[in-house]
């Protein structure tokens, strides 16, 4: 187990092209971080650079207080799993996960056949353990790709979005799975992927990534909360966060389908007349008729035509139309960038699932305009993020990190992590 | 309905014409093998007297046994050497990025579309002058450049099937690059490997230009080149049917060959290494 930093990573390729820009990081020890962001974003270059199947063009690499930049994979004493999982077909489930402890010299032959089965115990994997891999499961080919990274004791875990070849249902057990095994063996743990539930369930903090720049590096719950840009925001929460053009008229902000007053934040960083990009959350509305008036009061009201009604059960969604005007332009490129396609601008609204509201019919909605954000257009800087909060939950996933590291029966009970 | 059965009995009618083709020589050289005496001359397919008289005859003499023993010999050592190099070689030219990358494989290339005959001479004059005409060398050192680069171009293409994430995750798991070679990549690349030994073994075995050219004596002589001074029981007899029962002989372990690794050369060997 090991801290991991890194300090103004570059990765150049021959023809120019940055795919990983000065990106300095942190990892501590024992910390589960997530690196996300759209595809082609440098994710994973970061990711093999750390375990060294990437040339670090500069910057340093230290891995537990050594600088790793110029050794082998061998010699850097990690384990990843990769998105294909990269099973020996040769060998057997049991050889496979045996495979690391062979190369290593002095492991006894009992040693390894006791710590091939404890990694496989902890994976269930006992009854497959003399089957090639060809005969397994996608979910059973991923945990002995799990077990072939916890044989071993390393510095550090490498997950490369191991569960994007799974199917919906498998991929929500074994990402508990993943969340449960990492907090046992109190590894520390750089899991790359670019699943928003993986990216906000999984990590202590979260690292996203736009075109090889690293935009923020936080919490899940601060990233949702207090995001430091547009891209930020835009990339995590799903369906995306709402973006609405927004023009200061005053201590007013008009937007296209209701007006605010000026939150207290962007007061003296904005000109009037100045044009806004504002974000709503879909959870940030509700249907105006089924909330009460103390609550009523604190947002904008406003009545709107419903395009289309999701019913999802829980939850119910809410299409609504809307003209962006001058930033319809913009709003299509940060989609195109967050691989999606905005075909038409339109508010997603989450609303209670016990209202019957019509499709095609007008509705009255309640948006909590204090959990409003406003971006700079141009910069795409957020004018109204709470630096105070964000430290409180910045200190709140700190607390919870040394938690989990101090407590006993963590990481020093852990058979396979045994030395 | 109609149209499939049409199309059943021309794959059929097309089969049958193609497996005649390649089988009634082969089948032919049998039957002559089996002729006695005179018997060659007897206008029929079927010999009219089954006989084992060709085949004793050829064993009976040395030139045919000793030719035989060097042509096992040489075969088995020039194709050992020529898959080790080449699986080295092809691993390199598929994994590796060094100057000169192309130029390695242009010449390689070049090499096996190179008249033999057109080296014939110059070596036959250089192996005499240097002390290695008519000796296993002499005859393993052409053979191994002329299979090398089949070998070569033959592996290197097994070689890019395999995924690049096998070796990648085996040297994160703490192999040397040629731990991961031995361990991973050589096993996954069985199929090419005995792919590239049958070939090689085919063509040393089969090579008649070099065996007749660099040899002298019996010391060297493989057997297609033997055969061309085989002599019937007597001197005034043309042997034919001896030479077939020869023929058969040399045959026969070539097919041995191919029946034992049919069953190695399946491909599909990395199914599973990768979430397919």
């Amino acid at each position: 187990m090991a801290a991991i930093e890194m300090r103004n990573i570059v990765k150049e390729y021959g023809d120019g092209f940055k795919a990983v820009n000065d990106v300095s990081l942190d990892i501590a020890d024992g910390e589960f971080m997530i690196l996300v962001g759209p595809s082609g974003c440098g994710k994973s270059t970061l990711l093999r650079m750390i375990v060294g199947l990437e040339d670090i063009t500069s910057g340093d690499m230290v891995i537990g207080g050594d600088r790793v930049n110029d050794k082998a994979p061998r010699d850097r004493n990690l384990s990843m799993v990769f998105q294909n999982y990269a099973l020996y077909p040769h060998l057997t489930v049991f050889e496979n996960i045996a495979f690391p402890l062979r190369l290593q010299k002095g492991i006894a032959e009992d040693e390894i056949r006791r710590r091939v089965r404890e990694a496989a115990e902890m994976l269930e994997l006992n009854e497959h353990l003399d089957r090639k891999p060809a005969n397994l499961s996608g979910g059973q080919r991923q945990r002995v790709a799990m077990g072939r990274a916890i044989v071993r004791s390393v510095n550090a875990f490498l997950f490369d979005e191991p569960l994007s070849n799974l199917d919906a249902k498998l991929r929500g057990q074994m990402r508990t799975e993943i969340s449960r095994m990492q907090r046992r063996l109190g590894t520390t743990t750089v899991y790359v992927t670019h699943d928003q539930t993986e990216a906000m369930t999984l990590g202590d903090r979260v690292a996203v990534l736009r075109r090889g720049f690293l935009q923020q590096v936080a919490s899940p719950r601060e990233l949702y909360e207090q995001p430091v840009n547009m891209f930020v925001a835009g990339f995590i929460g799903s369906p995306p966060m709402n973006f609405l053009p927004a023009v200061v008229d005053g201590d007013r902000l008009k937007l296209p389908l209701f007006s605010v007053g000026l939150p207290a934040a962007a007061r003296g960083r904005v000109a009037d007349g100045q044009l806004l990009i504002a974000g709503l959350r879909p959870d940030h509305f509700e249907d105006a008729r089924l909330l009460d008036s103390a609550k009523r009061e604190r947002g904008a009201v406003f009545r709107a035509r419903v395009d289309v009604t999701e019913w999802l059960g829980d939850s119910q969604y809410a299409y609504i139309p809307f003209e962006a005007g001058e930033v319809t332009k913009q709003l299509a490129e940060l989609a195109a960038e967050l691989d999606s396609e905005a075909l038409r601008t339109q508010l997603v609204v989450s609303i209670d699932a016990m209202s019957r509201l019509r499709e095609n019919h007008e509705g009255e909605f309640w948006a909590d305009t204090g959990r409003m954000h406003l971006f700079d257009p141009r910069t795409g800087e957020n004018l109204t993020r709470d630096e105070a909060a964000a430290a409180d939950l910045a200190q709140l996933e700190q607390e919870k990190l040394r938690e989990r590291m101090g407590s006993p029966g963590t990481a020093s009970d852990e058979p396979v992590a045994r030395r | 309905m109609s149209t499939s059965r049409r199309t059943q009995a021309g794959w059929i009618a097309g089969a049958i014409l193609i497996i005649a083709y390649a089988v009634i020589p082969v089948l032919w050289i049998v039957s002559l093998s089996f002729k006695e005496g005179d018997d060659i001359t007897n206008n029929a397919f079927l010999p009219t007297v089954w006989s084992w008289e060709n085949y004793r005859t050829v064993f009976a003499s040395d030139l045919f046994t000793t030719a035989l023993r060097n042509s096992v010999g040489m075969a088995l050592i020039a194709t050992t050497i020529s898959v080790i190099l080449a699986t080295l070689a092809a691993y390199a030219v598929s994994r590796l990025n060094f100057p000169g990358k192309r130029l390695v494989l242009g010449v390689a290339l070049a090499i096996t579309v190179f008249p033999v005959i057109a080296i014939a001479t110059p070596l036959f004059n250089l192996w005499r002058s240097i002390g290695l005409y008519d000796t296993w060398l002499g005859l393993i050192i052409p053979y191994l450049s002329y299979s090398l680069p089949l070998a070569v171009y033959v592996l290197a293409a097994f070689f890019r099937e395999i995924p690049w994430e096998m070796e990648q995750a085996a040297q994160v798991d703490g192999a040397t690059a040629w731990q991961a070679f031995r361990r991973v990549i050589v096993p996954l690349a069985t199929p090419g490997v005995f792919t590239a030994a049958i070939l090689t073994f085919f063509a040393v075995w089969n090579d008649f230009v070099f065996g007749i050219t660099l040899t002298s004596s019996e010391a060297a002589r493989p057997v297609p080149a033997a055969l061309a001074f085989f002599q019937g029981a007597s001197q005034f007899s043309q042997p034919t049917a001896p030479i077939a029962a020869a023929a058969v002989v040399v045959t026969i372990p070539v097919v041995v060959l191919v029946l034992l690794f049919q069953r190695k050369i399946v491909a599909g060997l990395t199914n599973g290494a990768v979430k397919g």
